[in-house]
């Protein structure tokens, strides 16, 4: 094996990184604001939005990610709409996402008392205040390790919007692979890549953890 | 009728087939303190929730300054309060919880000065002034800039406390405030108690602590299976009742405190 | 849109589902296998055998499966590992299940009361008796919610397979698309019957998992 070209390839490879990392911190990024909005729907308890969050968590749970991507970027021509590859993935990550930090979030909110709500309640404070000031702050510091985790499962998942022809690391080495005909070489840089990169989110999710048992 | 700062008039409340509270009726005076007492499961802390809706209640009416809470006054069919109209006059109801349910993420002082924050708009300065100030009146200035896991028991109750007088409310309700504490920290969240009625607050306490019933409370209900089984002055309820479930109730406290 | 040209597809769409669900089970099995194995040998008194088990969980843990494809299929050949695509692909959800399926293993051994354990030591049992009377059942039991959880997940992973051309569901169905331009309602079918099925197996999931807790609970009280 040589990997000689691999290394005459490396500003690519890196820029291929940078496309990873920046569409799935993004995506996380979105998923967040997406778990937030339907952990509010289901605490409305309201039928119809207590229902609309279910499905969307069951669709988005439940349906290969792969298929879930195809689908997406067949819908968006077939509505019109004109979305550039790298927009399109953030969105579709930032949807499955979504999904995945909804349930860490519903954890999260079932660890804080209900005595501290009713406190807010006994004083005045509007459903709002109580969402801002005293259940999300709490409930993204409780959920700040499985979060980390969840950009590191969006990592991986970002390698499947190589099938999709977004410009990430692994269809960069792809592209380098077929042109230089040397798919191991090109590949095991790849997966040397997603190692290190999930290895140090992994360490820093560890960091997070035991931070927050201390406090 | 307008003497009375909270009227409740033959309420019921059930759990499904369950009946809590049974055609409850009490009248508190301006000033007046209140304790209910009774063993678990007669009601008590459910009839205190009710008076500021935290609990629903089916039948009857509770008012509080004449105006009934919970409920819109038509008269006829019974209809939810606007959520609004609700938080309004929970600024003028203050409670102080069994589990103190003090916020985690804030300091002693921010959780003082939030609800002066957003309920009341006030602005910072004058919140955090004003929280401190609570905080004296309950002893613990020097505590401001501390969290609740740094407290103890006893001092997060007081801190509790203050949050809730910080709204200058009206009337106060206690749900079994000293209940969750170690024994020797009773004792100075009573006497901010002690210290709240002599400056004429009304208030509205279950407990527990038949020394504060009988000696700081004007009137002392004593509830059993969802009813008032017995009211009337401390001296009337703890001492001279011939009641036989009350009396069989205070002989477990006296059988405990005895040495 | 002709519905008979559809229809004529039929065949192809069931054999491809027919892929999918083996590919599945064979992939669950052998992952669940091979990782039951490996969290047993993380029990091991040898540190170096813990440390390359620890090296190859985190390690597989970290990459995406679809790159592992990539290494065995594309890269394969040229380390003289020529395999068709199914076996390629089913190597590679094999391996990649195992890193998970040992961890969870590990969840479940670490969730033993260990008193259960010593009462077994006092007894007098043999390592190999209570590890397999004591331990494994305990084990399972408490790692089955997850089992189930991860046994799903690969279910959704063999759809990567028809990205190396295996002939499984999503490749017939795309095959269906391209060829009768109909893109997006092929899709969505697809998407929806893989919700259905996900959702089927779910469901039957948490029956597997209710009637798992009633079994223990009834060992605890006797």
């Amino acid at each position: 094996m040589e990997f000689d070209t691999v290394i005459k390839a490396l500003p690519f490879l890196l820029e291929g990184l940078g496309i990873t990392l920046y569409v799935s911190a993004m995506g996380t990024l979105g998923g967040s604001v997406i778990g937030i909005i339907i952990c509010v729907l289901r605490w409305t308890r309201v039928p119809v939005l207590v229902w609309l969050a279910a499905v969307y968590i069951s669709y988005f749970r439940g349906v290969p990610l792969l298929v879930q991507l195809l689908l997406f970027y067949n819908f968006l021509p077939y509505a019109g709409i004109d979305l550039s590859p790298l927009v399109a993935a953030i969105c579709a990550l930032g949807m499955v996402g979504g999904a995945y930090i909804a349930e860490i979030l519903r954890g999260a909110l079932a660890a804080i008392p209900k005595g501290q709500v009713e406190a807010g309640l006994a004083l005045g404070f509007a459903p709002l205040s109580i969402w801002q000031r005293l259940l999300l702050p709490q409930m993204l510091r409780l959920s700040m390790p499985a979060i980390t985790n969840e950009l590191i499962m969006l990592v991986k998942a970002s390698s499947l919007v190589s099938v999709v022809g977004l410009a990430e690391i692994t269809r960069v080495s792809q592209t380098f692979a077929a042109s230089t005909y040397r798919p191991m070489e090109f590949y095991l840089a790849a997966g040397a890549f997603y190692l290190i990169t999930n290895l140090v989110l992994s360490f820093c999710s560890s960091l997070l953890e035991r931070k927050l048992a201390r406090k | 009728m307008s003497d009375f700062l909270v009227s409740i008039a033959n309420v019921h409340k059930s759990y499904g087939d369950f009946e809590v509270l049974k055609n409850v009726s009490l009248d508190v005076q301006r000033s007046e303190v209140i304790c209910l007492i009774g063993p678990s499961g007669s009601g008590k802390s459910t009839l205190l929730r009710c008076i500021n809706f935290l609990e629903t209640y089916d039948k009857g009416t509770i008012t509080i300054g004449g105006k009934i809470i919970g409920y819109q006054d038509t008269g006829g069919k019974r209809k939810l309060m606007v959520a609004r109209e609700l938080r309004e006059m929970r600024q003028s109801i203050g409670m102080v919880f069994q589990q103190f349910n003090l916020w985690p993420h804030m300091t002693a002082v921010e959780n003082v000065a939030e609800p002066l924050l957003r309920v009341q708009k006030m602005n910072a300065t004058d919140a955090h002034s004003k929280a401190l100030r609570m905080l004296e009146r309950v002893g613990l200035a020097q505590k401001a800039d501390n969290y609740p896991a740094a407290l103890s028991g006893g001092q997060q109750q007081r801190v509790a406390i203050a949050r809730a007088l910080s709204m200058d409310p009206a009337l106060m309700l206690f749900d079994e405030p000293t209940s969750a504490l170690d024994p020797e920290l009773v004792g100075e969240v009573l006497q901010v108690m002690r210290d709240l009625a002599n400056e004429g607050m009304t208030m509205v306490v279950v407990t527990h602590e038949m020394g504060f019933a009988g000696k700081a409370a004007d009137k002392v209900a004593f509830l059993d299976g969802g009813c008032i089984v017995q009211f009337g002055t401390p001296q009337q309820v703890l001492k001279e009742s011939e009641e036989p479930r009350l009396q069989q109730f205070l002989r477990s406290y006296h059988a405990r405190n005895d040495f | 849109m002709e519905f008979a040209t559809f229809i004529s597809y039929t065949p192809a769409i069931l054999h491809g589902l027919w892929i999918t669900l083996a590919s599945w089970i064979i992939a669950s099995v052998g992952g669940v296998l091979l990782g039951l194995g490996i969290a047993l040998l993380q029990r091991s008194s040898s540190l170096t055998v813990r440390m390359a088990v620890r090296a190859y969980v985190d390690a597989l843990r970290c990459l995406p499966l679809l790159v592992m494809i990539f290494i065995v299929y594309a890269g394969g050949p040229s380390i003289g590992l020529m395999l068709d695509p199914l076996s390629a692909g089913i190597l590679v959800l094999i391996v990649h299940g195992s890193a998970y399926f040992a961890e969870i293993f590990r969840g479940g051994f670490s969730a033993v009361p260990k008193g259960q354990i010593e009462a077994a030591h006092s007894l007098a049992m043999t390592p190999f008796a209570i590890l397999r009377r004591v331990t494994l059942p305990g084990a399972l039991t408490a790692a089955a919610p997850a089992l189930i959880n991860m046994i799903i997940n690969v279910c959704k992973e063999t759809a990567l397979l028809s990205i190396i051309t295996v002939a499984d569901l999503t490749f017939e169905v795309q095959k269906m698309a391209i060829e009768t331009f109909a893109s997006f309602e092929s899709i969505l079918t697809l998407a929806l019957g893989y919700w259905l099925l996900i959702e089927i197996f779910s469901r039957l999931g948490q029956r597997a998992e209710r009637h798992i807790n009633q079994h223990l609970n009834m060992k605890r009280s006797a």
